[in-house]
């Protein structure tokens, strides 16, 4: 009944964005159904795509996340009419953007997958789960965030141990003690 | 006007031709204060320094005769109709000084409902450029002075404006600077393009006068001040920094007039335009949307096609 349990060397975060409406219970059919798929998938019930913003990708990205998944009703299932439609023109907007300041477009996927696809939810996340894990690790966000402004200045002038290494600045820590 | 004038495009551009600007500016806005078809002008006063200028709001037909129009007038005034002066439309009719780009902004508001048109008189300028930043303010505009935005410029003429100030003239042979940045980076590889902007990202010190400058970044409380939940962080360190530049050139995002004043006012000379200028790029393949010098019912991402691109969907 369970799947072989393959102990892989990286496991990859990835966080998926889905409407409530159409993916959430397309998820949810592949769960009630025992249909098998990558635990690496962390998800994130929102009313519909449209309340999806950008913000929440970079921001997943940020915090760990190595791939990305946003998912929602086909066009025209919208329970709000066109929520999906609104968001459909977003994301082309925001891929570009991605692509344009050298993000890696194949971490960050988009689909559709209705109530009834717990199939299709299964097959998009296990590509995804596969396809990030091939790719490794996302280190472009994670390294921003522990990076400060002066840290180009500070590696020129603080040595691994911490200690100030310029003879103008130790000249002038020495004049303060 | 000089004969050099009368043709379209020349090599550099005289003072005698913004002379000319300005007596028309002048006159027309002296008419409507005094008509009283307006409460007060918005348009360029001389700054303190030679080769300056500073916006102001003039309500008397006095300071009217003071306005000018010069290369020094870069600003875009638009920007005081959501934000410094926005009680003065309550006032009644208000006149402002636009160039072509100042024009697609006052379109782009109109658009999104912060302005009406019956409540502006927009004194056009025939704008030949104005000057770049950090160059030799001298009398004549040429190759060497001109802004970067100015180069590509496509709205010399201020269509749609009550009364358009100038004649038609342009400089030839300007280079496409900024175009050829932007094909430069697009055709660099990926992990460059990241290099390149996180090296810009990182300079940035947050001082938010991108924000402070763009007219279309009107709203009262800007997502990126809000904490509790954060969706950016506020300070001035590398993450923050390139989630502010992303979100604000998602926030532009076919909204943007391309006035490039982002670009002038910041410190650090972090090429913002070229964020805004591959947006609307891609926007102008994808949905075939340009700002124009006219409003429109929507712009591209407020409004939707049944069958629109979607081969990035799985």
């Amino acid at each position: 009944m369970h799947g072989e349990h393959i102990k892989h060397d990286f496991e990859p975060k990835i966080v998926a964005f889905v409407c409530t409406w159409c993916t959430y219970a397309g998820a949810d059919l592949a769960g009630t159904s025992r249909m098998q798929y990558p635990p690496n998938v962390r998800v994130l019930k929102f009313p519909c795509t449209g309340r999806i913003d950008p913000v929440f990708i970079l921001r997943a990205f940020q915090k760990g996340a190595d791939g990305v998944l946003v998912s929602g009703c086909h066009p025209g299932d919208c329970h709000y009419m066109a929520g999906n439609f609104h968001a459909r023109r977003r994301f082309a907007a925001f891929r570009a953007l991605l692509d344009f300041v050298g993000v890696d477009l194949n971490r960050l996927q988009f689909s559709w997958v209705s109530a009834a696809e717990g199939g299709k939810w299964v097959d998009v996340v296990t590509e995804l789960t596969e396809r990030v894990r091939a790719m490794g690790p996302m280190p472009e966000f994670k390294e921003l965030e522990h990076e400060e402004q002066w840290s180009t200045f500070a590696e020129a002038t603080v040595d691994k141990s911490g200690a100030i290494n310029t003879p103008e600045l130790k000249e002038a820590y020495d004049s303060i003690g | 006007m000089n004969a050099k004038a009368n043709k379209n495009h020349v090599t550099s551009i005289e003072p005698a031709y913004y002379q000319a600007i300005t007596e028309a500016i002048r006159k027309e806005a002296a008419k409507i204060l005094k008509d009283e078809t307006v409460v007060g002008v918005v348009g360029y006063l001389p700054g303190r320094r030679k080769g300056t200028a500073s916006p102001a709001l003039v309500t008397t037909v006095e300071e009217a005769e003071k306005l000018i129009f010069s290369p020094a007038c870069v600003n875009n005034l638009s920007v005081y109709l959501t934000k410094a002066k926005k009680g003065v439309l309550k006032q009644g009719k208000v006149g402002i000084v636009a160039k072509g780009c100042d024009m697609r902004a006052l379109a782009g508001l109109m658009t999104e409902s912060q302005l009406q048109r019956e409540d502006l008189f927009i004194i056009g300028v025939v704008c030949p450029g104005v000057y770049g930043f950090g160059v030799e303010r001298t009398g004549t505009l040429t190759d060497a002075n001109i802004a970067r935005k100015c180069r590509e410029c496509t709205v010399h003429m201020p269509e749609g404006a009550d009364v358009a100030a100038g004649t038609h003239t342009e400089l030839a042979d300007l280079t496409p600077e900024e175009a050829q940045e932007l094909a430069r980076i697009e055709a660099m590889p990926q992990a460059e393009r990241w290099a390149f902007w996180k090296e810009h990202f990182s300079r940035c010190i947050r001082c938010m006068a991108c924000r402070q400058v763009c007219p279309f970044c009107y709203c009262e409380q800007c997502l990126c001040d809000k904490n509790r939940p954060q969706a950016v962080e506020n300070s001035p360190r590398p993450a923050g920094n390139m989630a502010w530049h992303l979100v604000r050139a998602m926030h532009l995002a076919g909204r943007c007039g391309g006035c490039a004043e982002c670009e002038r006012v910041c410190p650090m000379d972090i090429p913002l335009n070229l964020l805004n200028r591959r947006m609307a790029q891609e926007l102008k393949e994808l949905y075939d949307f340009e700002a124009g010098l006219t409003p429109v019912d929507k712009g591209p991402l407020n409004e939707y096609k049944e069958n629109d691109d979607q081969s990035f969907i799985k």
